[in-house]
Parts: C-alpha cells; sequence; structure tokens
C-alpha cells in the first residue's frame, strides 16, 4: 500500500452538493443511450426503431469489434433514433413496456472467474455490456481487448466538484460484484491492478479487495481522476497504455458477470443551484434528466451531464450519460457588475489572492454562476496553470501553446498523451485570459489519432 | 446607478456591432464599457465557471501597487526643485510643485499611448490589452520630472507601437513595453534623460539657467555622485559629501527618476505584489542575490587605483538608481520575462548581474538597469527553451519503456 498526498490541485466550492438518503426511481419511462460519449467507437445499431426488445438486449456495438456490445437496462419499444450533423447518432430512445422479458448472458462464479483465462475474461466482459467503462490512459478511448495493458487501475474514489462520493455510489454489498470484476480484469494484464481510494476512511466494498495493489490519495481535485492516478502510480511507457475503470463501475460489471443478467442500474446525483432539493437517485443508465432533477427553481438554467468541470452541456428533453454520474443544473445568468475590478469583491470566491477568498479554504459554498467574468486575451503567465497541474513534469503553458501551433512531436514531449482533461478544466477554470484549454487539449488529441 | 449605466450601455451597443454605424470604434466603445461594467459574456465551452480574476483586475492591481512610489515620486520632485533653490520646503508646497512635473508628464504618457494603443485597437479589431494601463503608468515613472512633455509622447508611443503592437499586444511582446519606451527616449535625447541636470523640476529650460543651483546642491544622483568621484578614492565617502547617509537613500529623498529614488516605498509595493501572487519573488529574489553577489566580487578584486564604483559597497548598489524599482516592477512583467520557475531565478539573477556589470565597468552609463532588463528580455525565451528541454528530457526518461 502506498500512499499519495497530492499538493497541486483545486477544489472548488460549488453549491448544490446532493446528499443524504438514495431516492429509488427503478422504472423510468424511457432510457437513451448517447453513442457520441464512447470515445474511440463507431457505432453500429443492433436494433431498429420500432423494435421490441429485451432487458440486457444488444441496442448497438462497435463497428471495429461486434463482441464489443451496448445493452439496454430496460425492456421496451426502440422509438427513436436521434441523428445530428452528418448523421451521427446523438440518442437512441427506449421506451419501457411493461414487458418483464430480460436476455440471460452466461453467469460466472467468483472462484470461476479468479483463475480464468484471459480470452474468456475478455469475452466475458465484452458481452457483459460493460466493458465501455474500462478506458486506456492515453486518451481516454474505449479500451481495445487485443491489446495487453502494461496495468489496470480501479478508482474508487472522486474529487471533482459537487461529485458523489464513493461511499455514496457504492455500498459494503458491492464487494463481490468488485471482487468479480477485479479477477477478469487481473486475467487481461500481465501487470498490476491497482486500487485506489480516499487516505481519510476506506470504503467497506474496497477493503477486502483480494488481488490488487492499493494506492491511497488525498488532497484536492484532480487527486481522484483516474488518469491522474495513472500518471503518479505507473504512468504508460514507451506505446504501452494503462487501462482505467471506476470502481462503481465494475461494480456494474461484476454483478453483471455474477449474475448473468445485465445489471443496468445506476446511481445518478442530481446537484447544483439549479436544483430544488439536490438528491441522490437509483435508476437506469440513461434515465431521462428531468426525472433524475425533480424540480427546479426558476430562471434561465444550463443542464451539464458530468461536473461543472468537464461535463457537457444538454437540455431538459434528453438523458444522463453512461460515464456521468451527476447532471449539474446551473444558473445560467450572470449579472454584469460595476467596476467589480475595483472593488474588494468579498463574496466572490476566487484561486488568486487577488481576492479576500483566495488565502484560505473555501469554508462555504459558493452560488457560481457561468458569468466569463473577463475578456479573451493573450496569455499572460504568472505562474498559476503548474499550481493545479499534479501530473508531473508538465508546463500547461508550453504545452497548450505547442498544441495550438500544431507541432505533434512537441506537444507530446510536452505530455500532450498525459496531462488529464480534468486538469485542463482546472487550467481553464483559474485561467485570467479565459483561454479554454480543454478545447485545445480535444483538438490536439483528435488532430494526433488523425495523424498517427 | 448600475441598471441605468447597463441600460445606456444595451441602448448604445447596436451602433457599435457588426453592421452598425460605429463599428470600426467597437474597442473604444467595449474599453468604456467593460471598464464600467464586468464583461458580461457566459462561458461557451468547459469549464462551465469561471475564475472571477481577468485581465482587467490583475494589471489593476499592479497599479496599486504603484500607489506608494507615484506618491513619493510627486513629493520629492517638487522636494528636488525646492532643494535645487535652497529652500526647505514644506511638504504640502513640495506636493504642489511635484504635481506639477509629475501629473502633466502621467497625463500625456495616458493619453499619447491610449490613441496609439486605440488607433491599433480599431484597426488590427482587438480590444484594449488591460496592459497598457500598466505600461503607460511605468514608463513616466523611469523618467526624470523635467522631461519635456513631447518626449514623454512620443516616448510612450514607441513603446506601445514597437514594444507590444507589432507583435500582436500584451502577451505577445518581447520586450517590456515601458522599458522599450524608456530605452528609446534615452537613446535619442540623452540629454534629458542623464547628467547631473535633469532630476530637479526646478528650471522651466534646464540648459539655459544652468547657474540657478544654489552652492552645494550638484543635482547629480547618488549613483553619479559615486561614479564621478576619483580612481581610488571612497566612493562612500563621495556620497556623504554630496549630502546623503545611507539611510537617506534608502529613504529615498535625493534627485533620481519619479519613481526610482525610495527603497522602502517600492519595497511596499513589491510585498504587496508578492502577496496577491501577481509578481513573482523568485525574479526579485534572483535580482538580488546577482547583484549583491556580483558587487560584492568587485569589491574583492579591487585594487587601490581601481574605479570608485568597484568599492562601492554592494548595500549600496541595492538602494541606488534604479535597480529596486526594475527588479519588482519591470523585471517581473510575466510576458517579457522567463516563464518558468527555475527560469525566474536564472532570469533574475543575470539581470542583477549585468546592472552591477554596466554601472561597474561601463564607463558610459552610469545606471545600467533598464538595459538590463532589456537585454535578459531578449534572453528569457532561450532560458525558458533550456528548462524546458530539461523537463521534457526528465520526462523522457521516466517513462521510457522498459
Amino acid at each position: 500500500m502506498a500512499e499519495h498526498v497530492v499538493k497541486r490541485g483545486l477544489d472548488i466550492p460549488i453549491k448544490g452538493r446532493a446528499s443524504g438518503e438514495i431516492i429509488s426511481l427503478e422504472s423510468p419511462a424511457s432510457i437513451a443511450y448517447a453513442p457520441t460519449e464512447f470515445r474511440g467507437i463507431t457505432p453500429r445499431l443492433a436494433v431498429r426503431k420500432g423494435d421490441e426488445i429485451k432487458q440486457g438486449q444488444s441496442l448497438f456495438f462497435s463497428k471495429s469489434n461486434p463482441d464489443l456490445v451496448f445493452r439496454s437496462p430496460i425492456a421496451g419499444n426502440v422509438t427513436e433514433v436521434r441523428r445530428g450533423a452528418r448523421r451521427v447518432i446523438t440518442d437512441l430512445v427506449v421506451e419501457a413496456t411493461d414487458s418483464q422479458e430480460v436476455e440471460t448472458l452466461t453467469s460466472h462464479s467468483l472462484d470461476g472467474l479468479k483463475s480464468v483465462s484471459r480470452a474468456d475474461a475478455v469475452a466475458a466482459m465484452l458481452a457483459s455490456g460493460h466493458w465501455c467503462a474500462i478506458r486506456t490512459r492515453p486518451l481516454d478511448n474505449i479500451a481495445d481487448a487485443e491489446v495487453m495493458p502494461q496495468s489496470i487501475l480501479i478508482g474508487g474514489m472522486e474529487t471533482g466538484p459537487a461529485q458523489p462520493l464513493a461511499t455514496e455510489l457504492m455500498s459494503a454489498d458491492d464487494a463481490d460484484a468488485l471482487q468479480a470484476a477485479v479477477y477478469a480484469l487481473k486475467a487481461c494484464t500481465d501487470g498490476k491492478v491497482f486500487l485506489t481510494e480516499r487516505s481519510a476512511g476506506g470504503h467497506p466494498a474496497l477493503s477486502k479487495i483480494d488481488g490488487v495493489e492499493r494506492h491511497t490519495f488525498s488532497g484536492p481535485h484532480p487527486a481522484g481522476d483516474p488518469g491522474v492516478q495513472v500518471n503518479l502510480i505507473d504512468p504508460p511507457r514507451g506505446v504501452n497504455v494503462v487501462w482505467t475503470i471506476r470502481a462503481w463501475d465494475a461494480v456494474a460489471l461484476g454483478r453483471t458477470l455474477l449474475s448473468g443478467a445485465f445489471d443496468g442500474t445506476r446511481v445518478y446525483a442530481a446537484v447544483g443551484a439549479g436544483v430544488k432539493a439536490p438528491r441522490l437517485v437509483k435508476t437506469v443508465i440513461g434515465a431521462p434528466l428531468t426525472s433524475l432533477v425533480g424540480d427546479t427553481v426558476e430562471g434561465n438554467l444550463r443542464w451539464i451531464v458530468g461536473s461543472v468541470l468537464t461535463g457537457t452541456t444538454s437540455e431538459p428533453g434528453r438523458w444522463a450519460g453512461y460515464y456521468a454520474r451527476t447532471v449539474h443544473v446551473l444558473v445560467d445568468e450572470y449579472k454584469r457588475e460595476l467596476m467589480s475590478w475595483a472593488l474588494p469583491s468579498l463574496g466572490q470566491w476566487s484561486f488568486y489572492r487577488s481576492f479576500v477568498s483566495g488565502f484560505s479554504k473555501a469554508t462555504r459554498e459558493y452560488d457560481l454562476r457561468t458569468g466569463l467574468h473577463g475578456g479573451r486575451r493573450a496569455i499572460v503567465p504568472i505562474g498559476a496553470y503548474p499550481k493545479v497541474v499534479p501530473t508531473p513534469d508538465i508546463m500547461p503553458q508550453f504545452l497548450f501553446k505547442s498544441i495550438l501551433a500544431n507541432d505533434l512531436e512537441e506537444s507530446i514531449q510536452l505530455g500532450m498523451l498525459d496531462i488529464t482533461f480534468e486538469e485542463a478544466a482546472l487550467c481553464t477554470f483559474i485561467c485570467p485570459s479565459k483561454t479554454e484549454f480543454g478545447v485545445i487539449l480535444r483538438d490536439g488529441l483528435n488532430f494526433y489519432e488523425k495523424e498517427a | 446607478m448600475r441598471d441605468s449605466i447597463e441600460r445606456l450601455f444595451d441602448s448604445l451597443r447596436p451602433n457599435f456591432e457588426k453592421d452598425g454605424k460605429l463599428e470600426y470604434f467597437y474597442p473604444a466603445f467595449e474599453g468604456m464599457e467593460t471598464a464600467l461594467l464586468t464583461v458580461g459574456h457566459r462561458t461557451q465551452a468547459d469549464a462551465h465557471v469561471r475564475d472571477p480574476l481577468d485581465m482587467k483586475r490583475m494589471m489593476i492591481f499592479v497599479l496599486y501597487a504603484l500607489i506608494p512610489c507615484i506618491l513619493m515620486g510627486w513629493y520629492n520632485a517638487g522636494n528636488q526643485a525646492y532643494l535645487s533653490e535652497g529652500v526647505q520646503a514644506a511638504p504640502l508646497d513640495a506636493l504642489i510643485r511635484g504635481g506639477w512635473a509629475m501629473l502633466p508628464t502621467i497625463l500625456m504618457s495616458y493619453t499619447a499611448g491610449g490613441i496609439a494603443e486605440l488607433i491599433f485597437c480599431f484597426v488590427r479589431k482587438h480590444e484594449i490589452n488591460e496592459g497598457f494601463l500598466v505600461t503607460a503608468m511605468l514608463f513616466p515613472l523611469t523618467l526624470p520630472p523635467t522631461i519635456p512633455l513631447w518626449m514623454t509622447g512620443a516616448g510612450i508611443i514607441f513603446g506601445v507601437v514597437i514594444g507590444k503592437e507589432v507583435f500582436g499586444g500584451v502577451g505577445m511582446n518581447i520586450l517590456n513595453p515601458a522599458l522599450t519606451a524608456r530605452a528609446f527616449v534615452f537613446f535619442t535625447y540623452p540629454a534629458y534623460i542623464s547628467g547631473a541636470k535633469v532630476w530637479d523640476a526646478g528650471g522651466s529650460d534646464i540648459f539655459a539657467t544652468p547657474d540657478a543651483l544654489v552652492d552645494g546642491y550638484t543635482g547629480a544622483t547618488p549613483l553619479l555622485a559615486a561614479a564621478s568621484a576619483p580612481a581610488g578614492s571612497d566612493p562612500v565617502a563621495a556620497i556623504t559629501a554630496a549630502g546623503w547617509s545611507f539611510k537617506d537613500l534608502v529613504l529615498g529623498l535625493h534627485p533620481g527618476s519619479m519613481g526610482e529614488t525610495s527603497t522602502v516605498v517600492i519595497a511596499i509595493g513589491a510585498a504587496f505584489l508578492i502577496f496577491v501572487g501577481i509578481a513573482s519573488w523568485r525574479t526579485m529574489v534572483g535580482g538580488v542575490v546577482g547583484l549583491l553577489a556580483t558587487t560584492f566580487l568587485f569589491n574583492m578584486i579591487a585594487g587601490p587605483e581601481s574605479n570608485p564604483m568597484m568599492l562601492l559597497p554592494p548595500h549600496y548598489h541595492l538602494v541606488m538608481g534604479s535597480f529596486a524599482f526594475g527588479i519588482v516592477f519591470m523585471a517581473t512583467d510575466p510576458v517579457s520575462s522567463s516563464a518558468t520557475p527555475v527560469g525566474k531565478i536564472i532570469y533574475g539573477f543575470f539581470i542583477g548581474v549585468l546592472c552591477a556589470l554596466i554601472r561597474v565597468v561601463n564607463p558610459a552609463y552610469p545606471e545600467g538597469m533598464m538595459l538590463a532588463i532589456l537585454f535578459m528580455n531578449v534572453f528569457a525565451p532561450l532560458i525558458d527553451y533550456v528548462i524546458v528541454k530539461r523537463s521534457t528530457a526528465r520526462r523522457a526518461k521516466r517513462l521510457a519503456a522498459v
């Protein structure tokens, strides 16, 4: 067991964290997958509009690997295939019916999985419908089953703004399911399987897991990001990749492996100042956003699937995604202030010490809104970016400039493949020039994948 | 009040936006609007929320740090003018007279520089760079109080255009624009910015009335006094003879450029800038160490017949001339300085070294801070290049395939 104390980073004290009892909402009227969120996959539909489907039936699969399937968490009818620009499928909608039919998959025993071969483990996990939870560092693509990863990291903590904690997403009962997933994952690599968790207070489901190397992390966000943890524990060497999976996604994978039925249950958190009563909701993958959020406050709102740092803008008529565990409803308004550059602005929260709040850790939560708080400018580097980037030997300013210059070789040397989106988003958050580093990084990685 | 201002700008905006009658002047409108009201834009991409610090606040904080220097320079300009006439003036009188010397210079700097900045904003269609607010204040503080107004204007225009705008504005420039402006004036009109006669705000024409100076008031800066002492003599004695103790030099009631004389008020500004995290302490510490180390070395190797500056103790160097002002406000300019933490120390260190070299070894100029900073501005990208290469090499080694 190794302890990591992350010094660089930033916790954004945004208002509207959900806590308390988990509300049960087992059967929403509809669900949808958004295939665009699965990086590195070209979807091929396995169903057509109007088809009647069983719970756990395959909805679509990867063009490059037909065994990599995505399963429906509910039984019902495929009612709509929404397409966006260039006929990319944006939403694949299934409406629930009274049907209780369940597709049966192969079930496995814990003992059987303990000694499973790589081929069997891969086949079982691909068929489980949860393979997409395994992603690679670098690039955050869905793992390629043919590739032997250098190691696998199971991330058992979350530090993002207003994100639910591991204790809210998993319970002590999930230990067996997680153990099943660990055995299956372990069969996929010659290297180690790492399990990470918060330094303060281990999770009951994580404490007894066998066959993993434990690492604990403390410190501000992005200490809980699996990509950052990979960089600190076992960064990918040469052309190697490291697989990452969130512990709660591994639980769903493990449950499916053990039971032989697709586990589509999911806990989402409806958070943010736009939600009247922030809450945790137990429902199924891809539930409608409105059903998760409940009542909202008056005014112009922005619905974000994921966190305010890296989440994507959605709208009330759409559905929650596979990866995100939050719907963040932000008040999308900004009241312009008179001469604020000259005021002490005591009520404002800032990373910087030119605001009073910059001197100490936040003691309360702030109703942060969508104001850009300034005009776009060229970068005037006052040495702040490295303070939120815990990945070692990254110089964000030079890295992003080389990406902007389309200098692939230099950007890779400077760590374009290592820096995580969470880190880029934190750089964006604190940038006084209002530069959008996440956009720059995404463009850089897309350019890299096109060229490579 | 706030609402009526917002309504006013909202009603005027269509004229300045695309296809409006005054579209060309949008940057001026935008500048005025966002000076009064914060920028109204909302985030379009992730991250969806942002830190409230922007370039306006950052630059205004540098101006806050300059306030003690401005007040001190204001007073001292008047004080020196009276002293040159043999009068011990009351503080209020000194302030009034100093105001007449200093305020028009500052006003000129903002006006002429502002016009140059605006013209570029119109032509290049970019918003006003707030960095100009700092540049236009730093520049007059590096000038003697007797500088003709038109020279201030010509200098700041050169600084804004050649020092900054031709590269694309704040953030793209290689040299510090305020020092570029000063260097322009320094080399174009040397008689008005160096020597012994330019530092008091007394006479209207400094060259017409050289005899107006009373006995015992030479008008020379302490650096000039020390540098013009006979070879082999004690420079401290020369400074004392000119009427200043070490304490006087620290307080700064002696002739010099308007903002540079008082180490105390500069230190207050430095403390503030470091406190709010806008200027780098690394550059400052590097500079102080570089200057002290080099001058100490000169002290060691000085012979009996050597140049008096060789013998000047290191701590005197620290409080004389424009070293303190330069290292705190000019060298720390985040754009023209080195951008890596280690690079900042090296960059600062060599500014200190070069400043000492020019002061001591170069016979032409008693002061070397401006040239030292400009020289290191040019070398800052090279320092960064080396540091970045070392870092990428370390990464490559760490991540090499086993």
